[in-house]
């Protein structure tokens, strides 16, 4: 096993569902069907999830397969990747603040709309571009004549790639400019435990009090609270996607961040067991006092020690660095 | 000026030596996570008191938040053992650094202004919210400016350090 097996596993979920979302979308957009709608921008947050671990297995194999005859190719689709990342992160929260909406008007508001339209257009663009960029580091039967034939030469682009390059980061300059300064360097690092701390006070305590403590909190003021720590957990995959591209050889030996990244997944998996099959609906009613059902108490629970998880895997990031060394 | 002496005598101690270079799990990282975690109950759940104050999640009665108070308490108290372990870790490294003071202080004004909170706003079952509100408003703000900049000037620390240990003044 190793971070290209990884990233080939894990690639075409980003490309191929910012692809179905999009299609979702738009048919609920022409057709105004709301559950479509709905369908269309859950997608949309799963997508920017799963995206995370994508794009840093990608950036970690970039770190062991430097060739000969692949260096330009592999810059040009990781300068890629390094644009439609934050597009497929921007459209997953845009998503997920029209999904927030929704619970009080049954519908996101006409500029959430707009914005899912202009990101999720943009998004797909670009990551369909950071695809076939990919394609053709792995596959030279489909490159077009004489796309590069020495080490480091350029890579000859198409009008609209030329285009769509002209914004795209390069890699090595997007490193620097996370590191070169300790006040920027740290001021990511706080952020990031500031986003630790808005998770905490909220998910925490809604997941304690579904639990069963602090009884005398009615639920749906309580989740309330939520919004802010969505923004500490968007905060926290900003700070950490760019403290990752920073110092990547900080992270990629380390098993802690890979476990990390997998209970991220599960908290989503956690999400979707508590929002979408009935559980939030019947612990929102609870007044003071009230207890919730068992399969919600599982539910939190879960999502307490996952968080825990993540914690602690995030602590022992730099205690682990060398414990994956050997496998690549 | 000179470090004291008994920087070198707090490093070369057994529990000193056990928690920087012991290859157990269970040595300096776990006592790291333990402050991670205690900081993330003392400030997350001061900040929930805090943001309900300032008129987020209107909904919420104010009166049954006093018993966050319990868990911002423990969250110090973890924090206060896990911090003087970590200060017996690296003790020159900690004391000879300005910016360790400044965090303290900032960690002192917070927990000045929640302890001041628990009492004037939340020590009377009888007061309405509206008063507690108005009471606890400045407050309120106040601990959220502390709690940030305590949060800032602790990750400032690696970056700001004179001295790894006695004797070997941090480079550059």
């Amino acid at each position: 096993m190793n971070y290209e097996h990884l990233h080939l596993l894990l690639n075409h979920f980003p490309i191929i569902g910012s692809f179905i979302g999009l299609g979702l979308f738009l048919v609920s957009f022409f057709g105004k069907n709301e559950d479509l709608r709905r369908a269309s921008y859950i997608v949309f947050v799963g997508i920017a999830l799963i995206t995370i671990p994508t794009f840093m297995t990608g950036f970690a194999a970039q770190q062991m397969l430097k060739g000969p005859d692949v260096d330009a190719l592999i810059r040009r689709h990781e300068s890629s990747a390094l644009l439609s990342l934050w597009f497929v992160l921007a459209t997953g929260t845009v998503a997920l603040i029209g999904l927030w909406q929704s619970q009080d008007t049954g519908r996101p508001s006409h500029g959430n709309v707009t914005a899912v339209l202009i990101f999720s257009v943009l998004s797909v663009s670009l990551i369909a571009r950071t695809g076939y960029t990919a394609g053709e580091i792995r596959h030279p039967e489909v490159r077009t004549g004489g796309v590069v034939t020495a080490a480091n030469s350029a890579v000859s682009e198409g009008p609209i790639g030329a285009l769509i390059g002209h914004f795209e980061p390069d890699p090595d300059k997007f490193s620097d400019a996370m590191t070169f300064s300790k006040w920027w360097w740290t001021f990511m690092m706080a952020a990031h435990f500031i986003g630790l701390i808005m998770i905490v006070g909220t998910v925490g305590l809604l997941d304690v009090r579904i639990m069963g403590f602090f009884k005398q909190l009615p639920i749906a003021p309580l989740h309330r609270l939520i919004p802010w720590g969505l923004a500490g957990l968007g905060i926290n995959i900003a700070t950490g996607l760019m403290a990752f591209a920073g110092r990547p050889e900080n992270y990629v030996f380390s098993s802690a961040i890979w476990l990390k990244m997998l209970s991220l997944l599960l908290l989503g998996v956690n999400a979707v067991a508590f929002y979408l099959t009935g559980i939030f609906g019947q612990v929102e009613k609870l007044e003071a006092g009230e207890d919730a059902p068992f399969a919600a108490k599982l539910v939190a629970a879960s999502g307490l020690i996952l968080w825990f998880a993540v914690i602690t895997l995030g602590r022992y990031i730099q205690p682990l660095t060398d414990t994956l060394m050997g496998t690549n | 000026m000179a470090v004291p002496e008994v920087f070198n005598t707090i490093e070369q101690s057994g529990l000193s030596r056990w928690l920087r270079e012991s290859p157990s799990i269970f040595g300096f990282y776990f006592v790291l996570l333990f402050h991670t975690i205690g900081m993330s109950l003392v400030v997350g759940a001061n900040a929930v008191v805090d943001l309900r104050i300032l008129g987020f999640a209107p909904g919420l009665p104010l009166h049954p938040l006093k018993r966050l108070f319990g868990v911002m308490w423990a969250g110090l108290a973890i924090n206060v053992t896990t911090g003087l372990l970590l200060l017996t870790a690296y003790p020159t490294k900690a004391l000879t650094n300005p910016d360790f003071y400044v965090k303290l202080t900032f960690i002192g004004l917070a927990v000045y202004t929640m302890s001041k909170m628990s009492v004037q706003v939340f020590g009377d079952p009888g007061m309405s919210e509206a008063a507690m509100i108005a009471k606890g408003k400045v407050m309120a703000r106040l601990s959220l400016v502390f709690w940030i900049g305590a949060v800032g000037a602790g990750r400032l620390l690696s970056e700001t350090a004179r001295y790894f240990f006695y004797g070997h003044p941090a480079g550059g």
